[in-house]
């Protein structure tokens, strides 16, 4: 069985893995990181979505393989310690999520966007999370929280 | 009334988590020595089982066991009738694609899926009935032959004041076809879950689930148990919509469990739950609306037929429910109505957000903006001029209760729309240039009412707990809610939490809401009907004054006792006494309580391909006490996103009971990007009498408007109807050939 070594929310961690392996499941199954979920298993929904290299991709079509030696950004490396991110912070602070099972690939997603562009306009956030459907809020105040983060980020100089 | 923590948009309890990513849903729950399940499901929507053979399947190494219907102490469940079967056996009948033969159980998740392609099955095929108006003839192949001679198995009639001399006064009478579509809930988190055997030896499973308690009722007849020898423990729920009243994995997992006496998950690909779970009824509509030139209402007369797809589910409630507001939040003194629930091969239909209310809204609303324009009447002039109030006869002769809300939900949107009003009448407001030479823009106005909780003499009721942890001197230091009311997403804990904060005087982090599990916590009922802020709030403040009086007590009697526990039961007939639909006249007093709904929708349609995008969108809602107001709106933009995809893009396709729309990626839930550019959400609150604090239910109610809103505006745009929904853009585009 191949191994693979990545680093993953900052640290080196290894796991063996069958060729067939998706990255989502080795995450999940193998590394024991639950908070990137499975919904459609075809790439359309975006609640897998993880960074690769600081890049958006969707973890449950992605070949595990292919993560080997690269950085690996999942929902639980955001967090440092018991301080949320500000993302995840402005999430709870306009209560944008309901079920929450594609807020972890949705905040994923809006941090990609944050990292590139700190200071997107409404149309720019919109089509940041245009990957990712939910099925609960109607994406407005999901809307509301990544600009409630861009704002709070550049008010304390862009670090988390 | 004045409150403390009630109306405050205070964080929700689990928010903190749920963007950790680190609570839990049923698919991220794991067990040492876990096993893995798949289900072999049915080849054909009508057919008889002729032969199974599992030995290819169990001469695969690493699987466990393969169950078959001889593995099934009582091989049948449902909701409500017990029709369908758990796993269809040798001379059974399949009789949807979401029947199933076989569960494969094996060591590993990769091997049950390769186990189950093994399973070889041998069907003789059957006649299919695919449409419900076909299905009603006499010479229809019957999908039920056990249960009578006919697919029909409801017919609901209201009779009520004379409908013909109705019609004979009216002055514009208005005819129409509809038919809605089925459309799939996608919650998205797949159903999944564990079967066990807990440390008690109880069939015990973790899953999703909408009433847990009801599933157990379900499940231990199934395995011949006594209901206290089976538990459910729901976790973080991933969206249900009305998608898991019925239990689409929970038995299963529970027949797994009791066979291998293992622990077994089991979870479901997108694609079992695209084409093997139920739907939302698609109506076929006959409808006459007639009306005086100044816009009183005279008579309406309604054909109903509701394909249910190949079991009975809630179609009977849900029909029920929706033919009870057939004629909309308006005074009809005259009425004629015929329902009908039809058997056919296609998939399973249930509740879904609306429960049958967002169908009757659809037909209702187009009926009324067809009347508008009939009579060269606003629309929200000629709705205002016919609205139910307090104490109106509605359709089925009761008389509306107080708190009826509709009326200033309708004027805020209208006014926040920017219509304006001088002495009763209404005008609209100019829409603006439209943004290039093929677009047009329309805009329209649409209204919904829905019951609360259970109705036609339901004995709906919710049972809460409530725990206070004392300090030294006698104050509440900690406060545990206990509720069977599952939080599928839309905040119960964090709203149960609020009104027991409030009752009690504390504050909302002093409380908190213990984890559903039917060995733990009191039934409160199903989270679905828009019922748990009512009908669970109402025994939670009850179950809190209890407290309160054993605490002076216990203060009074210096007893030194730390630890104070009440429960109250809360019935809904307590109320109301409703009653089932009079068999001839449909005359009834049917339900608890109402919530109601207003929205507005600015389109523009470009004439050259039939596309729709929506500029602008204004949501009222009436809360009668909004518990926690960001939440309110969450529900509002939540239900307008479902409208969105039901008026516009989503329609589950099935040809001769064969799914073609199997995948995601054909099924189109809108994303942010085809969303209102702007939307405005607008909580109306009009207290009921009846509601804890006053409020009312609004998870559904905000779903009803917004497809007739939309497809009105479309019609205001470009001059056609779309009464066959989606108005997908093709559809559309033909709409608009033909009208040239």
């Amino acid at each position: 069985m191949p191994t693979l070594e990545m680093i993953l929310n900052g640290k080196e961690v290894s796991a063996e893995v069958e060729p067939g392996d998706l990255l989502a499941h080795v995450l999940r199954d193998k590394l024991g990181l639950i908070g990137t979920k499975i919904s459609c298993g075809e790439g359309e929904c975006g609640s897998c979505t993880v960074l690769v290299d600081g890049l958006t991709v969707t973890s449950c079509i992605y070949p595990a393989m292919k993560a080997q030696g690269r950085e690996v950004t999942t929902i639980e490396g955001l967090a440092t310690g018991g301080r949320l991110h500000s993302i995840q912070q402005a999430f709870v602070d306009v209560t944008a999520p309901q079920c929450g099972y594609c807020i972890p690939g949705m905040i994923i997603s809006a941090k990609a966007l944050l990292d590139e562009n700190p200071h997107p306009t409404r149309q720019e956030i919109r089509t940041g999370i245009s990957g990712n459907i939910c099925r609960c809020t109607g994406y407005y105040q999901i809307v509301e929280a990544i600009e409630l983060a861009a704002q709070r980020m550049a008010e304390e100089g862009g670090a988390p | 009334m004045s409150t403390r923590v009630l109306g405050q948009s205070l964080p929700k309890k689990d928010a903190a988590t749920k963007v950790r990513g680190s609570r839990r849903f049923p698919q991220d729950f794991n067990m040492e020595g876990q096993l893995h399940a798949k289900a072999v499901w049915s080849e054909h929507p009508h057919a008889r089982v002729v032969k199974i053979d599992t030995s290819g399947a169990e001469a695969l190494p690493g699987v466990v066991k393969v169950i078959t219907a001889e593995d099934v102490p009582v091989n049948e469940y449902g909701i409500i009738v017990q029709d369908q079967p758990v796993l269809a056996g040798e001379g059974d009948k399949v009789r949807w694609v979401g029947d199933r033969i076989a569960i494969v159980v094996a060591e590993s998740e990769k091997v049950a899926r390769e186990a189950r392609r093994l399973v070889e099955v041998e069907y003789d095929p059957l006649p299919v009935v695919s449409d419900p108006r076909e299905a009603m003839k006499p010479e229809a192949p019957l999908v039920h032959e056990e249960r009578g001679d006919s697919n029909v198995f409801r017919h609901i009639k209201i009779r009520k004041g004379d409908w013909e001399k109705g019609f004979a006064e009216a002055d514009v009478v208005v005819e129409s076809y509809y038919v809605t579509p089925y459309v799939e809930h996608v919650y998205m988190q797949p159903d999944a879950g564990i079967g066990y055997l807990d440390d008690e030896g109880r069939v015990t499973v973790i899953s999703s689930a909408q009433w847990p308690d009801h599933d157990l009722r379900q499940i231990a007849p199934m395995l011949d148990l006594p209901k206290d020898q089976t538990r459910e423990i729901v976790p973080a729920v991933g969206g249900a919509f009305g998608g898991r009243e019925d239990m689409h994995i929970q038995h299963l997992l529970a027949l797994c469990a009791y066979c291998v006496r293992r622990p077994v998950k089991m979870v479901f690909d997108r694609n079992e739950v695209m084409i093997r779970t139920g739907k939302r009824h698609p109506w076929y509509v006959k409808y006459r609306t007639g009306a005086r030139k100044d816009g009183t209402l005279t008579a309406v007369e309604i054909e109903i037929i509701s394909d249910s797809g190949a079991y009975a589910s809630t179609t009977v409630p849900v029909l029920e429910a929706g033919t009870s507001f057939a004629a909309g939040p308006y005074v009809v003194p005259n009425a004629k109505v015929d329902s009908y629930a039809v058997y056919t091969n296609n998939a399973v239909t249930m509740a879904m957000r609306g429960f049958g209310t967002t169908q009757s809204a659809f037909i209702y609303e187009m009926q009324m903006s067809k009347l508008a324009e009939a009579l060269g009447m606003d629309a929200v002039e000629l709705r205002m001029k016919n609205l139910l109030e307090d104490g109106s006869i509605g359709l089925t002769g009761h008389k509306m209760p107080q708190g009826v809300g509709i009326r200033e939900t309708l004027k805020q949107v209208a006014l926040a729309a920017g219509w304006k009003e001088e002495q009763g009448r209404w005008s609209k407001p100019d829409l603006g240039a439209a943004s290039g030479p093929h677009k047009r823009r329309g805009m329209a106005v649409a209204c919904g009412l829905k019951n609360v909780g259970y109705s036609f003499g339901s004995d709906d009721k919710a049972t809460v707990g409530v725990q206070l942890a004392l300090d030294e001197s006698g104050r509440i230091a900690r406060v545990t809610v206990l509720s069977g009311a599952c939080d599928v997403g839309m905040g119960a804990q964090t709203f149960l939490a609020q009104m027991a904060a409030e009752a009690l005087g504390v504050d909302y982090d002093q409380v908190r809401v213990a984890m559903v599990d039917t060995t733990k916590v009191p039934d409160s009922g199903s989270c679905s009907a828009s019922r748990l802020v009512w009908i669970s709030g109402n025994a939670l403040v009850r179950a809190c004054q209890a407290a309160l009086e054993k605490r002076d007590q216990i203060l009074m009697a210096e007893t030194g006792e730390t630890f104070v526990e009440a429960e109250f039961q809360f019935r809904g007939l307590s109320v109301i006494d409703t009653r089932p639909y009079d068999p001839e006249t449909g005359m009834t007093d049917p339900h608890f309580a109402y919530g109601y709904a207003a929205q507005v929708a600015l389109v523009e349609v470009d004439t050259e391909t039939g596309e729709t995008e929506i500029l602008k969108f204004w949501a009222a809602q009436d809360a009668g006490k909004a518990v926690n107001p960001a939440m309110v709106k969450g529900q509002a933009a939540g239900g307008v996103h479902m409208g969105v995809g039901y008026a516009l893009t989503e329609e589950y396709i099935q040809q001769e009971g064969v799914p073609k729309t199997r995948h995601l990626a054909d099924y189109y839930v809108p994303t942010v990007m085809d969303m209102p550019h702007e939307f405005t959400s607008i909580t109306v609150e009009v207290p009921d009498p009846t509601g804890p604090y006053g409020a009312k239910g609004v998870g559904e109610m905000t779903t009803l408007p917004t497809a007739p809103a939309i497809l009105s505006a479309i019609h205001d745009a470009v001059g056609v109807w779309i009464d066959e929904f989606p108005a997908t853009a093709e559809r559309v585009w033909r709409a608009m050939q033909t009208k040239k």
